[in-house]
């Protein structure tokens, strides 16, 4: 009985202060009236009962505590919406972009992939090899639970049962090997997935439908599995649906197909000529599942040894003595695989981005909160006096803190769901369709609700235990200067007020800079109307055509558009003209043969395929020898591989592999064979503006036969005039009804969408940078407007004295001034060294940055903006302090 | 004064019902409350301490009891001990769930009634 007694009584000790206040001798008088009745009435279940109705009774007054702050915070925050608003949207801007990084960045390199129970184990080496490679590394049974193959990107021209006489969709997938999905660890929701016990070769063709295809394109439909598609003009039966969310490996191109790689040839040109047994034909991504207890590193290290000696066996390869590791294995269970030594940094960086715009939404916040909160510092102290606990007032004022972040939690969350809406609306058009940006799950919606709450609890805790601090007598006095910590020296506020000033500031100079850059570079110059070259894309060999006959099209399609009068000229290539699909990562090492020894080093250049007549349709001229002709398509026809064949160097590429010598009639080699430079062209920009080095190399049958994620790609340029698109439609349906034509669209319009993703983000984040701005100025204007309240005595005191009015607005602006000028100069050092680092670490915005650096306007204009800004911020409320009558104020005080 | 619609608080939670039907024509501080609850009730329903002052913290808020300034005689005083009593909302609202518990007693009779013949 003591016992429960001691537990009752520290129990009652736990009540909320004021609770404890009031009833808190009562409860424990009470409790001590009835406890040893109860002991004998009840036994120690009584005891029991009357422990338990106080430990129950403890929080639930805590609660109800708690519901009359945010009450009063409601009601608080009502009767000053202007405040409120600014507060809500500062953090719902802060909440907002930190929730879009986590759900899209984050989630694309680190979230597992989904559905697949071994994301933790896979690894998948860098670089495609052959299938041969990979049965090789299938033996390893100590290091590899399983080794997958697979091709990603791969397009069908998809028919549907029942509508034959419908065009085919073009739909990706992957092609894969029947252990695909064990390795994976991937489960199906209906049918079966794809195994080695039931794909053998020459079956007839099956194909897994992702999830997503089911939806959109089979309805959903119950009986979708034995269902039969045509996949690019061959049979294929439905046999499984993956799970929902699950796109393949290598996600971040997600896969609605998957073939298994025993299918006939004819369902994918990529299968065609026995790929399988190809020694040379390195085509395959492996996916490996590590075993238990094997790290990646020892697997990396004999998978090198296990290449190097499958290497030496190949006799197509060189003999090579390099020492450096062949194979590089890269953990594969996230939607884009990245290197082990990247991750921490690339963590790093998002963690750093993600801290410092949350940071400054929240100091923005507490930055306000602290100028209010000291209003009340009257207000505050009386209750302290009258004995109000100095933890309930802390608690009343941080409810209000909490509240304006959950709601600006609640907006960042309708913002960051917007944004990725935007995002996806806005992607440029690449040959395989790309997906980085995710709708938001509940992961991020945990993620902004958790966000809030700690930047709620964190930044509003400061100002609350500050304004609680006042030392009671002086705040009291009647009408006498309250003490504020920290006012005149170089406080917290202050420098909340130097970061918030110098981070907008640096948001707002790095995207002038890539805006004005990019508006500068990104204007790809055609030589023409962008408006009269249309774009258009076939795939013959997908839709069914043998290789022969698939050339033989294009060369009937040549002859046939030029005869209906409207077009001047045409011609084909692999890729969309100024593409902006060519990474540097896909860049071929390349060696000029015959140049002086100095320069027959390794270049890395981007080549592109593109037909006869392609410049002159792109009326570039030649800076040096031919373009392509007919007979260089033809040339191959034979297959002999001894023929060399030509190509034609950019001016970049010319520079990089033979200097300042003439290129003509000279030689240059990548790993597979040597060429013949026939020509050199000026440098086209890609869509976004930038100059890359590229060798352009002749379409040839091969190119027919197998062409690449984006099919042939027809460039036909039309006089001035109306639409002439449908004509050209109508053409190819004359020669063949059935074809696929996808991707048709004026070239303007292409370079329009390569462009509008670049500057979609870049508008976005200088809106942002803007808005930034102006909540510096709203802090600054709360500040100066707080210190000005604070001096209206001395104010008043210096003009009866006889101080101008000029004279007391400079001593009220000195201080805005000295914080504002300190804030613009660290700001721009900041976004100096921000571009610097940026453009070290990625090319995509060099250019742009480079031209955006240098730009006068922007480098003078931002800080002086900014600068002004701010001081008008300053001087609106100092204006008011310059009005004062000194006579009222005196006697107020 | 704004007139408070006592059937705001109708039906009564069962604790604050109790303690308003102790306080019912007498003034009575927080162990008078417990006890005569027990009493009535033949032992049935104990308001255990915390449970009977958070009650009667909630039941001040809502202003249908408060706190008396009345000591009754001397030689029944505990001096320790606060007095509460009802209102006048307090008694309206009493009123008002006594009634409605009496209409449904009788509601229950008849039905029992029907079932018996």
């Amino acid at each position: 009985m003591n016992f429960a007694w001691r537990i009752y009584r520290r129990l009652a000790q736990a009540f909320p202060h004021e609770f404890k206040l009031a009833y808190g001798t009562d409860v424990t008088q009470l409790g001590k009236d009835v406890v040893e009745e109860i002991t004998k009435r009840q036994g120690v279940a009584g005891l029991i009962r009357l422990i338990a109705d106080i430990a129950i009774r403890v929080p639930v007054e805590y609660l109800s505590e708690m519901r009359r702050d945010m009450r009063y915070a409601l009601r608080a925050l009502i009767k000053s919406p202007g405040f409120a608003l600014v507060g809500i949207i500062s953090m719902a801007l802060g909440i907002g972009l930190t929730t879009n990084v986590y759900s899209s960045k984050w989630a694309l390199i680190f979230r597992d992939l989904p559905a697949a129970a071994n994301a933790k184990k896979l690894v998948m080496p860098e670089k495609p090899v052959s299938y041969y490679y990979i049965e090789q590394y299938r033996e390893q049974n100590s290091l590899f639970a399983g080794v997958a193959a697979f091709e990603t990107g791969i397009p069908f021209n998809v028919t549907f049962q029942g509508d034959v006489g419908g065009k085919p969709e073009r739909v990706f997938g992957q092609l894969v090997s029947a252990d695909y999905f064990s390795v994976l660890g991937v489960q199906p929701q209906r049918g079966r997935v794809l195994s080695p016990e039931f794909e053998k070769p020459g079956d007839a063709p099956v194909v897994v439908i992702s999830d997503r295809f089911w939806r959109n394109r089979l309805n959903s439909s119950p009986s979708a599995v034995g269902q039969i598609l045509r996949l690019n003009g061959q049979i294929a039966t439905i046999v499984g649906i993956t799970p929902k969310d699950f796109h393949g490996a290598l996600a971040v191109n997600p896969a609605e197909l998957f073939v298994p790689i025993t299918a006939q040839a004819g369902v994918a040109p990529e299968l065609a000529n026995d790929v399988l047994h190809q020694h040379n034909a390195r085509e395959f991504l492996a996916m490996m599942c590590l075993a238990p207890g094997v790290t990646i590193d020892s697997a990396e290290a004999a998978l090198d040894a296990i290449t190097r000696r499958l290497d030496d066996q190949d006799p197509s390869l060189p003999p090579r003595t390099d020492k450096g590791r062949r194979v590089t294995l890269l953990p594969a269970g996230t939607r884009v695989p990245i290197p082990r030594e990247l991750r921490p940094v690339l963590a790093g960086f998002f963690v750093a981005l993600m801290g410092l715009v949350i940071t400054l939404a929240c100091m923005n916040l507490a930055n306000m909160l602290m100028a209010r909160d000291a209003n009340r510092r009257k207000e505050l102290a009386i209750r302290l006096a009258i004995g109000a606990s100095r933890f309930r007032l802390v608690r009343q004022m941080m409810s209000e803190g909490i509240l304006l972040s959950l709601l600006g939690g609640l907006a960042g969350f309708v913002l960051a769901y917007w944004l990725s809406v935007l995002n996806s609306r806005f992607m440029p058009p690449t040959a395989v369709p790309v997906e980085t940006n995710f709708h938001l799950d509940w992961r991020a919606a945990i993620f902004a609700f958790g966000l809030a709450l700690v930047c709620g609890v964190g930044f509003s805790l400061a100002p609350a235990l500050q304004a609680t601090k006042a030392d009671l007598t002086p705040a009291l006095k009647e009408g006498s200067m309250l003490q504020l910590p920290g006012y005149r020296r170089f406080g917290l506020r202050n420098l909340l007020m130097v970061a918030q000033v110098a981070a907008s500031l640096m948001l707002l100079l790095m995207t002038g800079f890539l805006v004005m850059g990019i508006s500068k570079t990104s204007s790809v110059q055609t030589k023409f109307d962008p408006g009269t070259m249309y774009l258009l894309s076939i795939d013959p060999v997908r839709d069914g055509y043998a290789p022969e006959k698939a050339q033989a099209f294009f060369e009937n399609l040549s002859e046939r558009l030029k005869t209906t009068g409207r077009v001047r000229s045409i011609a084909l290539a692999a890729q969309a003209p100024f593409s902006i699909d060519n990474d540097e990562d896909d860049a071929t090492p390349m060696t000029a043969e015959d140049s002086a020894e100095s320069s027959r080093v390794q270049q890395s250049v981007i080549e592109e395929t593109v037909g006869a007549g392609y410049f002159a349709t792109l009326s570039e001229p030649m800076l040096a020898g031919r373009e392509f002709e007919e007979r260089d398509q033809r040339s191959q026809a034979d297959g002999s591989k001894t023929l060399s064949l030509p190509v034609v160097l950019n001016a970049t590429s010319e520079r990089k592999l033979f200097g300042n010598e003439n290129a003509i009639g000279k030689r240059v080699k990548d790993g597979m064979r040597s060429y013949e430079v026939v020509g050199v062209v000026p440098d086209l920009k890609n869509g976004v503006g930038i100059s890359q080095s590229i060798v352009y190399l002749p379409l040839t049958p091969r190119d027919f036969a197998r062409p690449s994620a984006g099919g042939i790609t027809v460039l036909v340029r039309s006089g001035a005039g109306p639409d002439a698109s449908s004509g050209i439609r109508n053409e190819i349906a004359v020669i063949d009804p059935k074809l696929n034509i996808f991707d048709v669209q004026t070239l303007s319009d292409y370079l329009e969408r390569s462009r509008s993703s670049t500057r979609f983000s870049v508008q976005t984040y200088g809106g942002i940078g803007a808005f930034g701005l102006v909540l510096a100025a709203i802090g600054l204007a709360g500040v100066t407007a707080y210190s000005v309240a604070q001096r209206r005595k001395e104010i008043a005191i210096r003009t009866a004295l006889g101080a101008s009015r000029a004279q007391v607005l400079r001593l009220v602006l000195r201080e805005g001034a000295a914080l504002v000028s300190v804030g613009t100069v660290l700001g721009f050092l900041g976004a100096i060294a921000m571009a610097k680092i940026l453009s070290a670490l990625t090319n995509i915005f060099v250019e742009a940055l480079r031209v955006g650096i240098n730009d006068p306007r922007l480098l003078i204009g931002a800080p002086v903006l900014l600068a002004a800004v701010a001081m008008l911020a300053c001087y609106v409320p100092a204006r008011r302090t310059a009005q004062i009558d000194p006579l009222k104020a005196l006697r107020e005080e | 004064m704004t007139r408070v619609d006592p059937q705001k608080f109708i039906p009564l939670k069962a604790h604050w019902f109790h303690i308003m039907l102790s306080l019912a024509g007498e003034e009575q501080h927080g162990y008078g409350i417990m006890q005569e609850v027990l009493n009535r009730t033949t032992g049935k329903v104990r308001l255990w301490p915390a449970t009977l002052y958070g009650s009667i913290k909630r039941l001040i808020e809502a202003e249908l009891i408060e706190e008396s300034d009345e000591r009754p005689a001397p030689e029944l005083d505990d001096a320790r001990r606060r007095y509460y009593r009802l209102t006048p909302l307090g008694k309206r609202v009493l009123d008002a769930e006594c009634e409605r518990l009496q209409e449904l007693v009788r509601t229950i009779r008849v039905k029992q009634a029907a079932v018996t013949e």
